[in-house]
C-alpha cells in the first residue's frame, strides 16, 4: 500500500463544491468527480508513477452520476482503491456499483428530507414574522448539515476504500434517512397554511373566495396529472385566465 | 430604478442561478434566499420576502433529482421581486409572479441547452481526457462553470428586462384585473406546493406527519 495523502482531502473536499459544474449528458458529474478526485491522485506521481497518476485521472473522469453531496464517498473510496493497487476494472466496478445507492440516499436525505425541512421551517418562520433572520437561520442550519455530510462522505469514502459500501450502514446515517421524510412532512404541511395565509392577508372578500376555490382545484388538477401538468404550467396557465377574466371584467 | 441597482441584481441573480447546480449549492438560490437578499438590494425586504415565500411554494413542487428537467426558479424570483416592487402590495404579486413563472421557465430550457453545450465540449478534449491529462480535465470543468455563469446572468438579464416590461403593462390593468392576478399566483403557488409534497410524502409513513403539521399549521394561522 502506497502512502495516504490525508492533507489534500481539504482541496478535495473544497472542489467538491463544484462536482457539478460540468455537468452533461454524457459524463454526468464524471468530469467533477475526475477534478475532486485528482488532489488524491498525485502522490502516485509524485511517487514517480506517472502512468498510474494519468489512467487513474482518466478513470475518475469517466460516467459518473450520484446525490452531488455523496459525491465525496465515491471520490474517497476511488482514490484509497487506486492508491491500494485494486486492479483497474475493479475500481471501474466500484463507482458504477456506488452510482444508484449514492444517489437514492442523497434523493431521500437532502432532495427529500433536509433541504424541504429546513426551507419549511424559514417559510414558518417569514409567515410568523421573523422576517430576515429566519432566513438567515435557514442559510446556516441548512449548509452546517450540507458541509457536515459532504466532509463525512470524503473521509469515509478515503477511510474504508473499496469496502465504503460499509460506510454507508452506519446507524447515524440510517436513523437520519429514517426520520428526514416525517421532519419534512410536518414542516412543510406547517408552512403550507402559514404561508397560504401570509399571502392571503392583502385580498379581502369575493379574492379570498376566489383563491380557496382556485387552489382547491389546481390541487386536484396537479394531483389527478401528476407527470404532465407541472406546479409552472398550471400557474401559467391560470395566470393567463386571470388576465383574461380582469380584461372583460371592468 | 438606477442602473447601479440593476447591475447588483444581475449579479446577484448571476450567482443564484450559479449556485443551483454548479457551485457552491449553498442554496442561495432557493427563493426564500433569493427573494428576500433582491429585496434588500431594492431597499424593499417586505416585498423580497414575499415573493420568495410565493416562490418557495411553487419549488415544492420541484425535485432536482438526476437528469430531470425543472424550471430554475432562482434568477426567477429575483427578476419577479424587480417586478412586484414596482407594484407593492397586492398588485405587485401577480405582476410578479407572470415575470417569475416566464423567467423560470426560461432557466429551464437554458439548463438543458448548457448541458448539450458541456457535452459538446467533454467530447472535443475526450482524447486527452482519457489520456489522463489534469490540466485538460480542469479546463473543460472551469470553461463549463463560466459558461453557466453566462448563462445565469443571460437569464437574469432577460428576468430584469421582463420586469422593466411589465411595469408598463401594470398602468392599463384595472384594480380589479391585478387582484385576479395576485389571487391567481397566490392560488397556484399554494396548489403546486400541496400537490408537490403530497407526492413526495406518499402514503407511507411519513403521511400523518404531513396531516399533523398542516392542522398545526392551521391553527396557528387561526390563532394569529
Amino acid at each position: 500500500m502506497r502512502s495516504r495523502p490525508r492533507p489534500l482531502l481539504g482541496r478535495s473536499l473544497l472542489r467538491l463544491f463544484t462536482v457539478q459544474g460540468s455537468w452533461n449528458y454524457e459524463r454526468m458529474q464524471g468530469i467533477g468527480v475526475g477534478v475532486a478526485e485528482e488532489p488524491l491522485l498525485r502522490d502516485l506521481q509524485e511517487a514517480g508513477d506517472g502512468v498510474a497518476y494519468r489512467a487513474a485521472v482518466a478513470r475518475g473522469a469517466h460516467f459518473f452520476n450520484a446525490h452531488p453531496y455523496f459525491c465525496g464517498l465515491a471520490v474517497g473510496a476511488a482514490a484509497r482503491a487506486e492508491h491500494d493497487g485494486v486492479p483497474p476494472e475493479q475500481v471501474e466496478r466500484l463507482r458504477t456499483a456506488l452510482c444508484g445507492p449514492l444517489g437514492s440516499l442523497g434523493d431521500r436525505l437532502v432532495w427529500a428530507g433536509w433541504l424541504p425541512f429546513t426551507s419549511g421551517l424559514a417559510v414558518v418562520g417569514v409567515a410568523l414574522g421573523f422576517g430576515m433572520p429566519a432566513v438567515l437561520g435557514f442559510l446556516i442550519v441548512y449548509n452546517v448539515g450540507h458541509v457536515a455530510l459532504r466532509w463525512w462522505a470524503l473521509r469515509a469514502g478515503w477511510t474504508y476504500g473499496a469496502r465504503v459500501a460499509l460506510a454507508l450502514h452506519q446507524p447515524l446515517l440510517q436513523r437520519a434517512v429514517a426520520w428526514s421524510g416525517p421532519a419534512m412532512a410536518l414542516a412543510v404541511g406547517a408552512a403550507l397554511p402559514l404561508a397560504a395565509r401570509a399571502l392571503a392577508l392583502p385580498f379581502a372578500g369575493w379574492a379570498r373566495s376566489a383563491l380557496l376555490a382556485a387552489a382547491l382545484v389546481g390541487f386536484v388538477l396537479l394531483w389527478l396529472s401528476r407527470g404532465r401538468l407541472t406546479g409552472l404550467r398550471f400557474g401559467l396557465a391560470l395566470l393567463a385566465l386571470a388576465a383574461l377574466v380582469g380584461w372583460l371584467w371592468r | 430604478m438606477s442602473l447601479e441597482v440593476q447591475l447588483l441584481l444581475l449579479l446577484w441573480g448571476t450567482l443564484v442561478g450559479l449556485d443551483l447546480v454548479s457551485v457552491p449549492q449553498i442554496m442561495i438560490a432557493r427563493p426564500i434566499v433569493a427573494g428576500p437578499i433582491a429585496g434588500a438590494l431594492l431597499g424593499d425586504v417586505r416585498t423580497g420576502l414575499e415573493v420568495g415565500v410565493l416562490f418557495e411554494l411553487f419549488q415544492y413542487d420541484v425535485l432536482p433529482m438526476g437528469a430531470t428537467r425543472y424550471p430554475e426558479y432562482g434568477p426567477a424570483t429575483v427578476a419577479a421581486v424587480s417586478a412586484a416592487h414596482a407594484a407593492a402590495g397586492a398588485p405587485g404579486i401577480g405582476l410578479g409572479a407572470l415575470v417569475g413563472l416566464v423567467t423560470g421557465m426560461l432557466g429551464g430550457a437554458s439548463l438543458h441547452v448548457l448541458r448539450r453545450l458541456n457535452a459538446g465540449a467533454v467530447r472535443v478534449a475526450a482524447g486527452a481526457l482519457e489520456a489522463g491529462d489534469a490540466r485538460v480535465l480542469m479546463h473543460v470543468h472551469v470553461m463549463c462553470i463560466v459558461r453557466d455563469g453566462l448563462r445565469a446572468a443571460l437569464v437574469t438579464a432577460v428576468g430584469l428586462a421582463l420586469a422593466e416590461a411589465v411595469r408598463f403593462v401594470a398602468g392599463a390593468l384595472s384594480v380589479r384585473g391585478v387582484t385576479l392576478l395576485g389571487v391567481a399566483a397566490v392560488a397556484a403557488a399554494v396548489a403546486a406546493a400541496s400537490a408537490g409534497t403530497l407526492r413526495v410524502v406518499g402514503r407511507g409513513p411519513s403521511l400523518p406527519w404531513f396531516i399533523a403539521g398542516v392542522l398545526g399549521g392551521a391553527l396557528m394561522a387561526w390563532v394569529r
